[in-house]
């Protein structure tokens, strides 16, 4: 009883406590994860990080932003990060496997569809990259830290920004 | 010795071209704007120049340009408030009231259209007139004809204003010479200094809170969506530039108002249907930029809601619900609302976050920066 009571002596300013504490120390500010997952219709899911995309083939885009200033993107194609993935392009590319598409994910649920036909050099050959950069200095805040970049698209919807996972789907097997 | 003498001189001659090449061309205007603002779109008619952004600023602190010498541009358009009034609607010189709020003119260079809902309206120029000349309602009271003018080709400081701002003109001291010159200093109001900047575009991580920080990331989320109509650099969307001068302006219906009747939104600020005499377009308004928006209230196009607090719940709710009174009605059902207007949830922390990051887009250099301030002696003001 009476070790019952010291619990509830001591936890009640305890929890108090730990409440002023949450109250007073929101979760830091934080954009989309630092890991960029690709999964789906694959042998297995790979998570990459910034390292990763470092060591991949990368290229930069300078593109106008939607004020008309030019900014230069860098980072990683596409094609190249669902070629690492196992997805099918290239050779692979063919019958069935053109009904294969790519869910492009954010953070804040916002989601976008890329099939693998517009990306592959054989058919649409649409050079979409998986941007970690601009301007030369890593994506922060609302935009990072991976965004997509689109610089053949007219409107900006899908250079989804805050970007997290790559879901392959194959609608026919 | 002779060849010595020769490269010295050539290299002279180049260094001389350099300077002079280098120089700015003679009362050029020198924008000096920060990474990731374009430079803005200028009429050509209206070349930008020093001595016409002084001159416009003399005039525009200038109670002579009222038919009673009580106000001018800066009485709705107070610099410390980043050049707005603090009223939910206008007050013109001779007491009449708009029936809208004064705009912010911060950053009004890139604006794609001008005044709350005139789709036409584009031209600084041109919009100076209504302020000055227009009668429905009276704002500054003018008449073609009357004593302006003379008043100023009186005034010996005027005298030189206009021969610097107008050298070639024959008769300088013309109506299309003031708005040249007042649409100029406008342009030159330019608020690119705010902490916001420092960390978004100069990546001073320390200039914004953590709070600030996790109310960018909600303002730019699919949740919530504001960066919809209130994006880049401008936080709006009715921005053009001089790369890209022409922009079809989208105009919005936030659900502020659902009354009985065809038009849904109470006369006689029916938004850009008062132009297009389209139904659909009741109730549609512009985005106006939110950068200063903390010091700009009260808020929307009737100064309806008072505080950011009050304006995020009316965008939380999808549509303001007016319980009574001759606007009593459900916003959020207005026939012609905008389908981005969706509404969505938020926790007190992230209204907090919110209002944080809408703070940090303050300009407090803005506020106080003697370019932009009142440069007659305080007796002027009040002949």
């Amino acid at each position: 009883m009476f070790q019952r009571f010291s619990f509830l002596r001591f936890s009640i300013p305890a929890v108090i406590s730990l409440g002023c504490v949450f109250a007073q120390a929101p979760p830091p500010p934080q954009g989309g994860s630092k890991t960029l997952t690709v999964s789906g219709d694959i042998a297995a899911p790979i998570t990459l990080k910034a390292e990763d995309l470092a060591a991949m083939p990368r290229e930069k885009v300078s593109i106008p932003d939607q004020d008309g200033t030019r900014v230069e993107y860098e980072g990683v194609p596409l094609i190249e990060i669902l070629k690492r993935a196992g997805a099918p392009v290239g050779n692979q590319l063919r019958g069935k496997a053109l009904a294969t598409y790519v869910l492009a994910k954010a953070h804040d649920g916002y989601e976008v569809v890329f099939t693998l036909g517009e990306l592959d050099a054989s058919f649409g050959n649409e050079k979409i990259l998986v941007a970690d950069k601009r301007d030369g200095k890593p994506l922060f805040g609302y935009q990072g830290p991976y965004r997509l970049v689109c610089p053949a698209d007219k409107a900006g919807a899908r250079s989804v920004r805050m970007l997290e996972t790559l879901e392959i789907v194959r609608l026919q097997r | 010795m002779q060849a010595r003498l020769i490269s010295a001189l050539f290299l002279f001659g180049i260094a001389s071209h350099w300077l002079v090449a280098a120089e700015p061309e003679k009362n050029e205007y020198q924008w000096k704007l920060p990474k990731g603002f374009p430079k803005p779109y200028v009429p050509a008619d209206n070349p930008m120049t020093a001595a016409k952004v002084e001159l416009g600023r003399y005039l525009f602190y200038d109670t002579r340009m009222s038919v009673n010498g009580k106000a001018s541009c800066a009485t709705c358009h107070k610099q410390e408030l980043a050049f707005t009034d603090g009223r939910g609607i206008g007050l013109g010189a001779t007491g009449e009231s708009h029936s809208r709020g004064a705009m912010s003119l911060v950053n009004v260079a890139w604006s794609a259209s001008l005044t709350w809902s005139n789709p036409e309206m584009k031209s600084l120029e041109k919009q100076a007139l209504v302020p000055m000349f227009g009668e429905h309602p009276v704002e500054l009271g003018l008449r073609e004809g009357d004593k302006f003018l003379p008043t100023l080709r009186s005034d010996a400081q005027y005298r030189a204003l206009f021969e610097r701002a107008f050298p070639e003109d024959a008769d300088r001291f013309t109506i299309a010479n003031v708005t040249r010159a007042l649409a100029s200093f406008e342009r030159s109001i330019v608020s690119a200094r705010s902490p916001y900047d420092r960390y978004h575009y100069e990546r001073d991580d320390n200039a914004i809170s953590d709070a600030a920080k996790r109310g960018e990331i909600l303002f730019f989320s699919q949740h919530l969506s504001c960066f919809r109509c209130h994006g880049g650099f401008n936080f709006t969307d009715a921005t053009v530039s001089g790369r890209n001068p022409e922009r079809a302006v989208e105009f919005h219906n936030t659900g502020l108002y659902n009354v009985p009747g065809v038009l849904s939104y109470p006369e006689p600020n029916t938004g850009i249907y008062e132009y297009t005499k389209a139904r659909e377009d009741a109730g549609k308004f512009k985005a106006p930029t939110l950068r200063n928006i903390a010091v700009t209230a009260p808020y929307m196009h009737d100064g309806s809601i008072p505080t950011l607090e009050g304006v995020l719940d009316h965008y939380a709710a999808g549509g303001r619900a007016i319980t009574s009174g001759p606007h009593a009605g459900n916003g959020h059902d207005n026939p012609n609302k905008d389908p981005l207007i969706g509404g969505f949830t938020l926790s007190a922390q992230d209204r907090s976050d919110l209002i944080e990051f809408l703070k940090s887009l303050t300009d407090e250099a803005l506020l106080h920066d003697p370019r932009f301030a009142d440069p007659w002696p305080k007796a002027k003001e009040k002949p």
